[in-house]
């Protein structure tokens, strides 16, 4: 049986201790439910781009853990952001795949492929440190402990049901930039800096 | 007439705009990570291949080449919040490919962003907008139509813009490119 986002997510947000997390698509609604106002900042409006979001915040943060939470159709839209984060190897980076071979958003039109796309392989082949699938919630939970401090760049695939909210359903949320904002302010407060 | 700029000199420049960008992310209480003054990202520019040649051998300036000009637009996003100096080298082919990032990113995310634009193909003694090549006659007519501040050097008196530019990304927030006008040398 396909594992919940939901419950995926509020694994993480249970585990992750200061890791900054970057939702996109059908992971935003639920995840500003579980983690609200922290660090965190969604891809919002540009379909594709939370994979390079989170390769910059990597590098910019290399003492701090940074997890994706990309989608298949995303990722499909930025399929080379695979290389250039094999390229970079940020150490700290773990880029997690919801996988569910639709555009639910949209209305759970088929993405190119579907289900028989292997990313496990894209991402072995673009050069990520280690790959691989999880199907099961209880294996997830069994090895979020590595999913969170492996080093990077780690590769996820997940393969999961349809989240509850999408967000077309749920349009609520702060706008990216004041996202941006409050990140960046957050981190700087980390660093010693004034806010 | 325009003039090619030499690499070094657009070296230096960016090395000095990656320390006065420093001194100031230092002065809002930033620390710096790594050794590096800055980052380059860039997706290869056949007009400014010479000083993509010369970043090659330059220590002190990371660069991260992009499968994508998408991917430079938003790794610079995830980087400035970390506050990181960035410059995004890039062609205009790569400008029209990634302005829907460039909208959804830096406009709307009010991120600076700072480009250096080349004009792949432009004539020497044409201005861009009388070019007979599409792709050198629509760049600063697209740059206005999405209302960024941009500029173009025309040869190696012109490379203060380079820093000119970038500040104004950052007091903007948002996007400002210089456009590279001929083939560096």
């Amino acid at each position: 049986m396909a594992m919940k986002p939901e419950e995926i997510l509020q694994a993480i947000h249970a585990a992750r201790g200061g890791a900054i997390c970057i939702p996109t698509m059908t992971t935003s609604p639920a995840w500003r439910t579980i983690a609200p106002d922290d660090l965190s900042v969604g891809c919002v409006g540009f379909m594709g781009g939370a994979s390079s979001l989170g390769l910059g915040l990597a590098l910019a943060n290399p003492d701090r853990r940074v997890v994706i939470f990309d989608g298949d159709g995303s990722l499909l839209m930025q399929l080379g952001s695979l290389a250039t984060i094999a390229g970079a190897r940020p150490r700290n980076l773990t880029h997690l795949l919801f996988k569910n071979g639709v555009y639910h958003t949209s209305g759970s039109q088929v993405t190119p492929g579907g289900l028989t796309v292997d990313f496990v392989q894209m991402a072995r082949g673009a050069g990520y440190r280690n790959a691989y699938a999880v199907r099961d919630f209880e294996d997830f939970k069994k090895r979020l402990p590595a999913v969170l401090s492996e080093e990077g760049p780690l590769f996820v695939e997940l393969h999961t049901g349809l989240a509850e909210k999408t967000p077309m359903t749920d349009r609520g949320g702060k706008p990216f930039h004041e996202q941006v904002d409050t990140l960046r302010r957050r981190l700087l407060t980390a660093a010693g800096g004034a806010a | 007439m325009p003039e090619s700029i030499p690499a070094p000199l657009i070296i230096d420049v960016l090395k000095d705009t990656f320390r006065e960008a420093r001194a100031a992310l230092a002065q809002e209480g930033w620390r710096q990570k790594g050794d590096h003054l800055g980052t380059i990202l860039s997706v290869p520019d056949t007009h400014q291949k010479s000083v993509l040649a010369a970043l090659d051998k330059e220590q002190a300036i990371r660069v991260i080449t992009c499968a994508t000009e998408d991917e430079a637009a938003t790794i610079n996003a995830g980087l400035w919040m970390g506050g990181e100096p960035v410059v995004l080298m890039i062609q205009h082919a790569g400008l029209y490919a990634s302005i829907n990032t460039l909208r959804g990113v830096a406009m709307d995310g009010k991120v600076p962003t700072f480009y250096m634009i080349g004009l792949l193909s432009r004539e020497k003694d044409k201005d861009p907008k009388d070019s007979r090549h599409s792709m050198v006659r629509f760049a600063e007519p697209l740059l206005d139509t999405f209302g960024v501040p941009h500029a173009r050097m025309e040869g190696p008196d012109d490379v203060h813009l380079i820093p000119e530019y970038y500040r104004l990304a950052q007091q903007r927030k948002g996007p400002a490119a210089v456009l590279v006008g001929l083939e560096t040398a």
